[in-house]
C-alpha cells in the first residue's frame, strides 16, 4: 500500500498521527526513524519522562518495523529463526526475542506477537524482510512487511490501564504482562498488548491507519483527567535505560551492518543467555553459539551504578591498574532510581569479582571540559522495577 | 575389541557411492547401499534404448580413472577391460578436412610443423598444470578460515605444491585460472580450427562458453585423469559402460557391501540431537544407521532428503545458491550400418569424434543457453562404441552415442515442445558432417538434462552435480564453508560428484569421503 503518494516531495513519511503529533510538538523537534519523522521532544524531555513515570505518556511507534509471518510452517519457522524456544510463546502472548547470523552474532532484538494459529508478528528496529525470506527457504510460510499498514501507539504509565478502560475496552485490566487482546474500535479490529519499553505498567495499541486519528482523539479526551501527555524519543531513551532494555545500533552493533570483525556481539555477550535455548536441535547461529559456549565469550554486558552524578555517556572503563576493560554504551542519571546508571560492555583483562571498574567521564561546564574518574559497581536487578508492572488485574485509578 | 561394527547406509549406487562403500567395507564398516534404479552405476551405465541396441547410458568415455582406486579395488580382476584405449580425437571440419589429435601429436590437412610444435608445448604446459590439480584432488580439501590443525596443514601442503611447481608454472597457474580458455588458446595458436577443436573440452558438461571465466579450470579438470598411466587418454570399456560399474559392484560385494536395488530413499532421518540415524524409503519402510552417506548431489541431499528445517538458514541459503544448470544432453542412435564422416578414414570412425570447428561456434551456441534457448548449431562429442564391442548392436548394425552440449536444463519454450525440434537440429548438424546418416537411423533418443534429472535424481541433470567454477572448486566445493565431505548434520556425509573434486568417472570423491568418514567415525 502506498501510504503517501507524494512522499517524494518531502523525502520523509508522516505517520497517520502526524496531524496531531505536529500540533502537540511545540518545540518542533523531529527525528528520522526508518523514513518516518517522529517527535524527538514535544515540550520538555524531563516533563515528558515524568508523565510516563507518574501518569501516562503516549508515543507514536508507527515506524517500528513490523513483519507478518503466516502459513502452515510458521511455528517451526519462528523456532528456527529465533534463539529461544518459541513453543513457549502461546497464542495470544508476546515474547522478547533476539536472532543471530550464522556466526551467532545478534542481528537485532524485538518482540514476537503470537497472534493466532500460524500467525506471528515480529516487531523490531531494523528491517528483516531479507533475513526472514532467506530463512524461509524450505518452509511453507509467507513473510510480509506491514510497517506502513499498521499504526501503533505506546500508552505507558501508571494510569494507562485506567485510560483504556475509560475508553471502553472491557477487561483490559485482566491482561497479564505480554498478553494480547483484540477489541473492536469503531467497527475496526484493534489489537492491544500489555507490552512496552518503559519497564512499567503500559500497553501498545495496533490499528489500521484509517482509525488512527479517531483513536488518538478519544485516547487524549479520555486521558485528560489521568494526566495523559505525548512523549518523544528522548524521553523514551530515558525510560528504556531505566527498564534495562537494549537498543540495536547503540548498545550493540547490528551484525549485518558491522564492518570490523569483533565489533558485533553474541546474545551471551549482551547478557541475553536466557533467550538462547541450545537444547533446540537447530536455530540460526546455534553452531557458532555452541562453539562460543565452549571457547568462552569475549565480552560481558553489565549494568552499572556509577558514583557521582555525571552521566557516563561513551566513557572508557578501566580496572584498578589503568588497563582499558570496556566502554559504556548507554548512560543517564536516573531520577526514578536516584542513581547514575549505565550499560557497559566489558572485555579482557577484566576479571569478574576481582577487578574494579572505573569510568572516565568527561563533562562540560561553560564550554570547559572536565574529567572525573568514578568507580562503578555492577547491578544485577533492573534499575527501575515497580511491582505495578507485574500485578494483574492492573491497578486502576 | 568387542565394539560392534558401525552401520553405514549409502544412498545411490553411482560409481562414487560404490567406491566409497568399498573403501568403508574394507576398513571394517557394515555397509548397505540403496539405489533407486534397478541397476548400479548411476550415470555410468549401459542402456538398451531400443530392443537389441545398447549404448553407454550417459557417460560414454573413461578418461579420469584413478589408478590408486583401480588397483586398491582390483577393478581389473573384477571385470574391467577396455574395448578400446588411447582413443584419438577426430575433429570434424565443415570444409571436409578432419583434424586428428593423438596425445600431443596433431595431424591433418594444412597442419604444419609450426602447429605441431605449438600443440606440443601447449600440451606440456596444460598437462603439467593439471597435475597440480590432480595432487590437490587426492585428499580432503583444506578448509579456509579455520584454526584446525589438519586444515592448516592441508592449506600449507596445497601452497607448497603450488610453490614447488616451479616459478613459471606457478605464475601460469595463477594467471590461467583467472582467465578463460579463449584467451589461453589465443596465446598458443593461430589456427581457428585447432582452437575450436580443443576448446570443446573446457565447455563439455559445463554452463560456460570459451570466453567465460573458469573455463581453464574445467579444461584442466579433464586433463587430471589418466588411463593406464597415460594422462588425458580416452577409453571405452568392454561390454558397455556398465562393465566399469559392475566391476565396482563386484568388488564391493566381495568386500561384504550389501547393495539393494529399486530402493528409493525418500528421506534421511535426523534424530532429536541433530544426528543422522537412518533413512526412510519411498516404499514406506525405514532402516536405521550409525552413519549415512549420500552419493547424490548436495542440493537434493540437504534440501530434499534432509529438509531445510534441519539446518541453519545460512547453510540453506548457500546450498540453495549452488549453481547446477545442467546443459549436456545425450543422443543415442541405432544405425543400420556404419556411418561415414567427411574427411575421416574408415579406420578412424571408432575414435572420439568432436564437432566444434571454432571457438566462435561454441561461444555462439552458449549465447543461446544464456537466454534459455537452444542454438540449431550445437557442439558434440561422438563415439560409436559398437565398432569396438559387437555385443552392443546386431551384426552389421551400429549404435552412436553423442554428448550434445548447450541444451540448457531450463528452456524458455519448455522441453516437451522443444525436444523434437532440438533432436531434428542435432541430426541436421550431424548429417552436415556425415551426409548419409539420416537414412541409417532406425531409432533415436535424446536425453535432455530434464530427463537425466528425472532418471538419476540429480538436480539440473548436472554432469558434476554442481558447476565446477572457481567459487565451487577445491576447498570451496560444494560451497565455501562446507569444503568437507561431512555436513552440519552429525554422521551425514556426501560422497558424490558434488563434493571435491567434482564429476567425471574417477571415484575420487567417493574415496576421499570414505577416508574422511573413517577419521571422523572411528
Ligand atoms: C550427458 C553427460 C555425459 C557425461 N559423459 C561423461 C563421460 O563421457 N565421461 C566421464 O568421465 N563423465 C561423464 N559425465 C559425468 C559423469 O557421468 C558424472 O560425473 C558421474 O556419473 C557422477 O557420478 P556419481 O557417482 O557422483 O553420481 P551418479 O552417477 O549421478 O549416481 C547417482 C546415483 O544415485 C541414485 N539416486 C538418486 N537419488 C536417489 C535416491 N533418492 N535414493 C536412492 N538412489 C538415488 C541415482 O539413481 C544414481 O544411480 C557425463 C555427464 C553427463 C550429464
Amino acid at each position: 500500500m502506498l501510504l503517501q503518494q507524494d512522499h517524494y516531495k518531502k523525502s520523509y513519511y508522516e505517520t497517520p498521527f502526524h496531524s496531531r503529533t505536529s500540533e502537540l510538538n511545540i518545540l518542533n523537534e523531529w527525528q528520522r526513524w526508518k523514513d518516518y519523522t517522529v517527535a524527538t521532544n514535544y515540550f520538555r524531555t524531563d516533563l515528558e519522562y515524568i508523565a510516563v513515570r507518574n501518569t501516562t505518556g503516549v508515543i507514536d511507534y508507527t515506524p517500528m518495523v513490523k513483519q507478518k509471518i503466516t502459513g502452515p510452517d510458521s511455528a517451526e519457522f519462528v523456532n528456527r529463526f529465533f534463539t529461544r524456544d518459541m513453543n513457549k510463546i502461546a497464542i495470544g502472548r508476546v515474547g522478547y526475542v533476539v536472532w543471530c547470523d550464522a556466526e551467532g552474532q545478534v542481528l537485532d532484538d524485538g518482540t514476537v506477537f503470537h497472534i493466532r494459529e500460524n500467525e506471528y508478528w515480529l516487531l523490531c528496529v531494523e528491517r528483516q524482510l531479507d533475513n526472514l525470506s532467506i530463512s524461509a527457504i524450505g518452509f511453507d510460510v509467507e513473510i510480509e512487511e506491514i510497517t506502513d499498514d499498521v499504526a501503533c501507539l505506546g500508552v505507558q504509565g501508571p494510569t494507562s490501564c485506567s485510560i483504556l478502560k475509560a475508553m471502553g475496552f472491557e477487561g483490559i485490566e485482566l491482561l497479564k504482562p505480554f498478553d494480547i487482546k483484540h477489541y473492536d474500535f469503531q467497527g475496526h479490529e484493534i489489537m492491544i498488548s500489555r507490552t512496552g519499553f518503559s519497564g512499567d505498567l503500559g500497553y501498545e495499541v495496533w490499528m489500521v491507519n484509517e482509525i488512527a486519528l479517531n483513536f488518538w482523539d478519544e485516547l487524549f479526551e479520555k486521558g485528560e483527567i489521568y494526566g495523559i501527555k505525548p512523549f518523544g524519543l528522548d524521553a523514551l531513551d530515558l525510560v528504556r535505560i531505566e527498564a534495562g532494555l537494549l537498543v540495536p545500533g547503540e548498545d550493540f552493533m547490528v551484525a549485518e551492518f558491522a564492518i570490523r570483525p569483533g565489533s558485533t556481539r553474541s546474545p551471551f555477550e549482551l547478557g541475553l543467555s536466557w533467550l538462547v535455548d541450545l537444547s533446540k536441535p537447530v536455530f540460526n547461529g546455534r553452531q557458532a553459539l555452541l562453539e562460543e559456549k565452549e571457547r568462552g565469550s569475549r565480552h560481558t554486558f553489565v549494568k552499572l551504578n556509577v558514583n557521582g552524578n555525571k552521566p557516563a555517556n561513551g566513557s572508557y572503563l578501566y580496572n584498578q591498574s589503568g588497563k582499558k576493560i570496556g566502554t559504556v554504551t548507554s548512560a543517564m542519571f536516573s531520577p526514578s532510581a536516584k542513581a547514575n546508571i549505565a550499560f557497559a560492555s566489558l572485555h579482557e583483562p577484566w576479571k569478574k569479582g576481582k577487578d574494579k571498574i572505573i569510568a572516565e567521564i568527561y563533562y562540560q561546564k561553560d564550554l570547559e571540559w572536565n574529567r572525573v574518574m568514578e568507580e562503578a559497581t555492577i547491578v544485577t536487578k533492573p534499575f527501575y522495577d515497580p511491582e505495578r508492572k507485574r500485578i494483574t488485574p492492573a491497578e486502576l485509578y | 575389541m568387542t565394539k560392534l561394527k558401525k552401520k553405514v547406509v549409502v544412498i545411490g549406487a553411482g560409481h562414487n557411492a560404490l567406491t566409497c562403500a568399498s573403501y568403508l567395507a574394507k576398513s571394517g564398516f557394515e555397509v548397505e547401499v540403496h539405489e533407486s534404479r534397478s541397476e548400479v552405476g548411476g550415470m555410468a551405465c549401459t542402456r538398451e534404448f531400443t530392443e537389441g541396441y545398447k549404448v553407454p547410458g550417459v557417460a560414454h568415455l573413461l578418461h579420469m580413472l584413478n589408478p590408486g582406486i583401480q588397483k586398491w579395488l582390483g577393478l581389473n580382476k573384477n571385470g574391467l577391460e577396455f574395448a578400446a584405449n588411447r582413443l584419438k580425437t577426430i575433429s570434424l571440419n565443415p570444409n571436409g578436412n578432419a583434424l586428428v589429435i593423438d596425445g600431443d601429436h596433431l595431424e591433418g590437412d594444412g597442419i604444419t610443423d609450426q602447429h605441431r610444435a605449438e600443440f606440443k608445448s601447449f600440451k606440456k604446459k596444460t598437462n603439467s598444470l593439471a597435475r597440480f590439480f590432480r595432487s590437490a584432488y587426492q585428499g580432503r580439501p583444506p578448509r579456509i578460515r579455520t584454526d584446525n590443525k589438519k586444515d592448516l596443514l592441508g592449506l600449507m601442503q596445497t601452497g607448497w605444491n603450488l610453490r614447488t611447481m616451479g616459478n613459471e608454472d606457478m605464475t601460469d597457474m595463477l594467471r590461467f585460472i583467472a582467465i578463460n580458455v579463449f584467451d589461453l588458446l589465443e596465446e598458443y595458436f593461430n589456427d581457428d580450427f585447432i582452437k575450436g577443436s580443443l576448446a570443446i573440452d573446457a565447455v563439455l558438461g559445463n554452463h560456460l562458453g570459451p570466453r567465460t571465466n573458469n573455463s581453464v579450470i574445467t579444461y584442466l579438470h579433464t586433463l587430471t585423469g589418466e588411463i593406464d598411466g597415460v594422462q588425458g587418454a580416452y577409453a571405452i570399456p568392454k561390454g558397455g559402460m556398465s562393465s566399469y560399474t559392475d566391476a565396482l559392484k563386484n568388488s564391493a560385494e566381495k568386500l561384504g557391501v550389501r547393495i539393494v536395488l529399486d530402493s528409493h530413499v525418500e528421506r534421511i532421518i535426523v534424530d532429536d540431537n541433530g544426528k543422522a540415524s537412518g533413512v526412510k524409503f519411498a516404499k514406506g519402510n525405514e532402516v536405521g544407521a550409525d552413519v549415512v552417506v549420500s552419493g547424490i548431489d548436495p542440493k537434493s541431499t540437504f534440501l530434499c532428503l534432509v529438509g531445510a528445517r534441519h539446518f541453519e538458514a545460512g547453510f540453506v541459503h548457500k546450498i540453495n545458491n549452488v549453481r547446477m544448470r545442467g546443459n549436456a544432453s545425450k543422443l543415442h542412435l541405432a544405425l543400420s550400418g556404419l556411418p561415414s564422416f567427411n574427411g575421416v578414414d574408415e579406420k578412424d570412425i571408432g575414435q572420439r569424434i568432436v564437432i566444434s570447428p571454432t571457438m566462435q561456434y561454441l561461444e555462439q551456441a552458449f549465447d543461446y543457453t544464456k537466454y534459455q534457448h537452444c542454438s540449431d548449431q550445437l557442439p558434440m562429442e561422438i563415439t560409436i562404441p559398437s565398432i569396438h564391442d559387437s555385443s552392443l548392436a546386431p551384426e552389421g548394425h551400429h549404435v552412436l552415442s553423442a554428448i550434445v552440449n548447450y541444451t540448457p536444463y531450463s528452456l524458455k519454450e519448455g522441453w516437451d515442445e522443444a525436444k523434437p525440434v532440438v533432436l531434428e537440429n542435432v541430426l541436421n548438424t550431424l548429417s552436415q558432417f556425415a551426409p548419409g546418416i539420416k537414412q541409417q537411423i532406425l531409432h533415436s533418443e535424446l536425453l535432455t538434462p530434464k530427463d537425466l534429472e528425472a532418471e538419476f535424481g540429480i538436480t539440473g541433470g548436472h554432469w558434476h552435480h554442481g558447476e565446477l567454477t572457481f567459487d565451487q572448486f577445491l576447498m570451496l566445493r560444494p560451497f565455501p564453508g562446507m569444503a568437507q565431505y561431512s555436513s552440519p548434520i552429525e554422521s551425514l556425509y556426501i560422497c558424490g560428484a558434488g563434493a571435491h573434486p567434482g564429476g567425471g568417472l574417477m571415484g575420487v570423491a567417493g574415496r576421499n569421503a570414505a577416508v574422511e568418514l573413517m577419521m571422523e567415525e572411528s
